[in-house]
């Protein structure tokens, strides 16, 4: 089990404090291809937050690849985020004046890799990704599917236990939506444990497993 | 650390008009503190330089004329300051003293060798004269404590004048005032001093009895601020006055020049010069350290996102404050250098066209490397402070800000 939420409830706080996540239970394997879909408003958003250990909630039990998550300081959350997660976002988030080798290798500046090694292993993940002739590209000279190829490169060098995924498609045209997709397919059968979060049914149908949240609750 | 840079310099190319925008005002600042520092370090030097020649922690006692009637006697009587004021002098104020000398003068005898004459007079006077009046030996000696026991027939002779007077090295030579013959001892030089030196007890002689003397140089000692050159001055005043039966507020019946206070209250001026151009300097330098605080909060904020997914990817807090302060501090220190040296080179300037000019109140108008480290430490401190409310701000900045969209 390398994700497990337990009875997780999160409010965020106002004159009418909202109710967001109302006892999410949810686990997911080790290996998955998962998506998460709703619309908006349906909690979505604040259940990839936590997953993503980029915001606390107020009840229950999240376990990420065994380790607890609760109540963590900036440190050591931001530490965490390094070592198990790679993101992957709707609008790249590439840094625009850094070109696409310096865009990936940046996990690892933060984890204190000496800038040699850390350019070494970025050219792999570029080469893996088919982009290797791109590395010195900026973000502005690179296409919508290239940079999502980069951004996905930044997200695999720290070998993270999962990928989290939010929207990947969103901003991409169907062809290249597809390749997109059939690159987290070809993760996944390499045995990464992929969680995408969207709205669009067509992604949510390529992958293994739907988990549908609506009003706070998982409904199937 | 390369790496730090790295990013840095690449956040700044990212926006480099603003950059420069910002950088100007930093420049300009120490630019205008470098440039006032420099010309009132050159005004100082040439103060300095001015003092350096004489001895300022003496006085110089002359007689003048009582003005105000005294002890039953009448206005207008000339004071004529006798030898024996010296030994006065000394056992009365004997606290603030470390030495008293005369000089007795006469201006009329002609001094001549074989080649030619010179008709200055001569100067009758102590060991000490040579400091005390700034002047510099070239060869020989100065007058000695033993010339003035024996009452020496020596003279000391000024460079010029010994050019004047010889063809060959003069040391050693005989020379004739006016009908005596003398051997020169030394030459000295001086700005525009051209005295012809003998001993004090060998003027005397030659006076003929008389034992007045023109002028009575008196050694300070103990003497270290204002009010105690003041006190000294008014002790010299009353035990000339009660010598001399005038009236010790009576400032015109001796002249005295106080070179103590006079160089104090200079020094002092000097310092309140220095102080205030600090100030303005670094009031100056205020306006710009403002102007990039203002451009970090500005690149903080447009740079939220940025920050976000950094904070996404891993970075911890910490690590985006070093930033932007190290940022800031950059920002500072590369246009506080730029400023630097183009201050340098218009002080340079400044000094080319005092040295051309022959300004003597202005001399090497340059800051010293202790005021360039001092400038260097204001800058990393200004640029650390500037950066420091942003930094703070970008550590509110949530991760959670890389999933919204920009």
């Amino acid at each position: 089990m390398i994700i497990e939420l337990k009875d997780i409830n999160k409010s965020y706080p106002g004159v009418v404090p909202l109710h967001v996540l109302k006892d999410v239970n949810l686990s997911i394997e080790k290996g998955e291809l998962v998506s998460i879909m709703g619309a908006s408003g349906s909690g979505k958003s604040t259940l990839l937050n936590i997953l993503g250990i980029l915001d606390n909630y107020d009840t229950g039990e999240y376990r990420l690849d065994g380790v607890l998550i609760k109540n963590l300081g900036e440190n050591r959350a931001a530490d965490l985020r390094n070592y198990m997660i790679g993101f992957i976002f709707q609008s790249f988030n590439l840094i625009n004046y850094k070109n696409a080798i310096e865009n990936v290798a940046l996990p690892l500046f933060y984890r204190g890799v000496s800038r040699k090694k850390r350019n070494l292993l970025a050219m792999e993940q570029l080469e893996r990704m088919g982009m290797s002739d791109r590395a010195t590209h900026l973000p502005s000279e690179l296409s919508g599917g290239q940079k999502q190829r980069v951004a996905i490169a930044r997200a695999l060098i720290t070998n993270p236990s999962i990928l989290l995924a939010d929207e990947p498609t969103g901003a991409l045209d169907s062809k290249t939506s597809r390749e997109v997709m059939q690159v987290f397919r070809d993760l996944n059968s390499e045995g990464r444990t992929i969680v995408i979060v969207t709205h669009d049914p067509g992604v949510g149908e390529q992958t293994n497993r739907i988990i549908r949240i609506s009003d706070g609750r998982i409904t199937d | 650390m390369t790496d730090l840079f790295n990013e840095i310099l690449a956040t700044l190319s990212h926006n480099k008009l603003r950059t420069a925008l910002t950088g100007f005002a930093v420049s300009w600042g120490i630019f205008l503190l470098i440039v006032l520092l420099s010309v009132s370090q050159g005004l100082v030097n040439g103060m300095e330089a001015m003092f350096a020649q004489r001895d300022y922690e003496s006085m110089t006692i002359s007689g003048g004329w009582a003005h105000k009637p005294y002890d039953g006697l009448s206005d207008n009587r000339k004071i004529n300051l006798r030898d024996r004021d010296l030994a006065m002098l000394e056992s009365k104020n004997g606290n603030v003293i470390s030495s008293v000398s005369a000089r007795v003068k006469s201006d009329s005898t002609t001094i001549s060798t074989q080649k030619d004459y010179l008709t200055d007079g001569y100067v009758g006077v102590f060991p000490s004269q040579l400091h005390s009046e700034g002047g510099k030996l070239v060869s020989g000696r100065f007058i000695n404590d033993s010339d003035l026991k024996s009452a020496r027939k020596v003279i000391v002779i000024n460079k010029e004048n010994a050019e004047i007077l010889y063809d060959k090295d003069p040391l050693g030579q005989q020379i004739k005032v006016g009908p005596l013959s003398f051997t020169v001892v030394g030459i000295y030089e001086h700005e525009w001093n051209k005295e012809c030196y003998i001993p004090y007890t060998t003027a005397r002689n030659m006076a003929g009895g008389t034992d007045r003397v023109n002028r009575i140089e008196v050694g300070l000692k103990n003497v270290k601020t204002l009010a105690d050159g003041e006190n000294a001055e008014t002790g010299f005043r009353t035990t000339l006055g009660r010598a001399h039966r005038f009236d010790p507020t009576d400032d015109s019946a001796v002249w005295i020049w106080n070179r103590f206070n006079q160089h104090l209250t200079t020094s002092l001026a000097m310092n309140a010069i220095f102080i205030a151009v600090w100030v303005i300097g670094l009031l100056t330098m205020l306006s710009g350290i403002v102007g990039v605080s203002n451009i970090m909060f500005v690149s903080v904020r447009e740079r939220t996102h940025e920050i976000g997914v950094r904070r996404a990817i891993g970075a911890r807090p910490l690590s985006i404050l070093k930033q932007i302060i190290v940022e800031s501090v950059a920002i500072t220190t590369i246009f506080g250098y730029i400023g630097i040296v183009a201050g340098l080179l218009v002080a340079g300037l400044i000094n080319s066209i005092a040295e051309k000019e022959d300004w003597t109140f202005m001399k090497n108008a340059a800051i010293d490397i202790s005021v360039a480290m001092q400038v260097t430490v204001v800058l990393i401190i200004a640029g650390a402070a500037a950066g420091l409310f942003p930094a703070l701000k970008s550590l509110k900045i949530k991760p959670v800000e890389a999933l919204r969209d920009e």
